[in-house]
């Protein structure tokens, strides 16, 4: 379980995340919802101990984010997708994906690159296996993104606005994969300005608005009357459709 | 006067002698240097406030020291102290040091322009600091930093000349004493021009080979 209690950052004078209380149990898919600068990323960068929070507590599966010690626990047990990719641009597709396991989980170099590259074929990418980052197209860039995070068997996927970067095409590429993802049980953070598809795969909704927390409810509540009922939240939804 | 270069062929193997002796030192120093470079970098870079300054001084010393006066030091002045380092030693040493602090200065720069997102997913996958100093940010600083460094060590060599002024006999060294010894300067030293200006040729040659090599993955939509 992640569990967020009291969540403090501020960045200088601006307070980015005001009192957080969230938990994510396993086999969940939490989307966070909210307007650009509602502290979204942050969430997700605090989680994954990117960013130093300032007050409250973070757990995943009871290790301490803030704890050095117990940070590297908990990052094994948590994979991130970033919005830019972030892939190692002089490795290949498949050493993006097996470094971490080569290095980090000890597996050997020859098992991790055989599942690497059968990470890489289910997401379609058998072909690409070989090319560098520069070599691909943004849509296959986040998709061996996923299978980089996926590579470690994560736990939780964090996923930080993994479509934000994309053409609407390549978004389809990507979001049919996290789609499977989520039909198969992986518990997902997902950080998103994709509403349709968040209201479609996610079991409960984060809306997050000047870093507090003013929703949390399961999906199909969200999206109903009790979600309605929330002026900042209907506001967002009417403008989110218009666009 | 007629230009001869025909007086020169009995001293070949001597000049020879002495471009061996520079081509020792400069792998040598450019050696010496890309490692102390490297370390200097990352201790300039790190979190480390005291490794930070300590680096920043060492860069800062060197650098604006003239390389002669440096070497001076090192091979006159330290054997008031009791330190006696051979001319070869010395030159090699001296080479390094003030290389080093060119040479992190470029890999420091290279290390910067490194996109800290890429950092960041290094981190978050749970790599160890130092192996993503090793497998990350190194490969990628020296990459970008091929040709500056191609520079630095170009000038390295042409530094290597001042190592005569030490009693060491490289390609300068040498030519000196042809020189002196055919009273033939103008021909003796127009060969020397035209070696040093080979041998940097040759190098910057080789940089750029280099440098394609490593960034031949790098292009936008290749295959």
């Amino acid at each position: 379980m992640i569990s967020i209690a009291g969540l403090r950052k501020s960045f200088g004078a601006a307070i980015v995340l005001n009192g957080i209380d969230l938990e994510i149990r396993q086999g969940e898919v939490v989307s966070v919802l909210g307007s650009s600068g509602s502290g979204k990323s942050t969430l997700i960068r605090c989680i994954n101990g990117l960013e130093k929070i300032d007050a409250g507590k973070i757990t995943v599966d009871n290790f301490d984010v803030s704890k050095p010690r117990e940070l590297s626990e908990a990052r094994k047990r948590s994979g991130t997708v970033f919005q830019l990719f972030n892939l190692y641009p002089h490795m290949t597709a498949v050493q993006n994906v097996a470094l971490a396991p080569v290095e980090v989980l000890k597996v050997p170099r020859k098992q991790a690159e055989a599942e690497a590259r059968e990470l890489l074929r289910s997401v379609g990418l058998s072909e690409r296996a070989d090319a560098y980052p520069a070599q691909l197209s943004g849509g296959q860039r986040q998709r061996v993104g996923i299978c980089r995070a996926l590579a470690m068997k994560p736990s939780y996927l964090l996923l930080d606005e993994v479509t934000s970067a994309l053409d609407p095409e390549m978004t389809a590429e990507v979001l049919s994969i996290l789609a499977n993802l989520a039909k198969g049980g992986t518990t997902m953070v997902f950080v998103t300005h994709e509403i349709e598809f968040a209201r479609s795969i996610s079991t409960r909704i984060a809306f997050l608005d000047k870093g507090q927390m003013i929703a949390d409810l399961p999906t199909k509540e969200f999206f109903s009357d009790k979600g309605m009922a929330l002026p900042r939240v209907a506001q967002f939804l009417s403008k989110m459709r218009k666009d | 006067m007629k230009f001869d270069l025909s007086i020169l062929a009995k001293h070949v193997p001597f000049l020879l002698e002495g471009a061996w002796l520079t081509f020792q030192t400069c792998l040598l120093a450019v050696l010496g240097s890309l490692i102390l470079g490297t370390l200097v970098a990352a201790a300039r870079t790190s979190a480390s406030p005291q490794l930070n300054r300590l680096s920043a001084v060492y860069v800062d010393i060197f650098r604006n020291i003239p390389f002669i006066v440096q070497l001076f030091f090192f091979y006159f002045g330290l054997p008031e102290i009791g330190i006696y380092i051979d001319a070869f030693t010395t030159g090699v040493i001296a080479m390094s040091i003030a290389g080093g602090a060119f040479t992190s200065d470029v890999i420091r720069s290279g290390i910067l322009a490194i996109d800290p997102g890429i950092i960041e997913a290094a981190q978050v996958s749970g790599l160890k600091k130092s192996t993503i100093f090793r497998k990350i940010v190194m490969p990628i600083a020296l990459r970008a930093s091929v040709r500056p460094l191609g520079s630095v060590f170009i000038n390295l060599i042409l530094t290597s000349s001042i190592l005569s002024t030490i009693t060491l006999n490289e390609l300068t060294g040498s030519a000196k004493i042809v020189a002196s010894q055919t009273f033939r300067p103008f021909e003796v030293y127009f060969v020397l021009l035209v070696a040093y200006a080979a041998l940097t040729w040759f190098v910057s040659i080789l940089i750029g080979m280099l440098h394609r090599y490593l960034n031949r993955n790098q292009a936008e939509g290749a295959v």
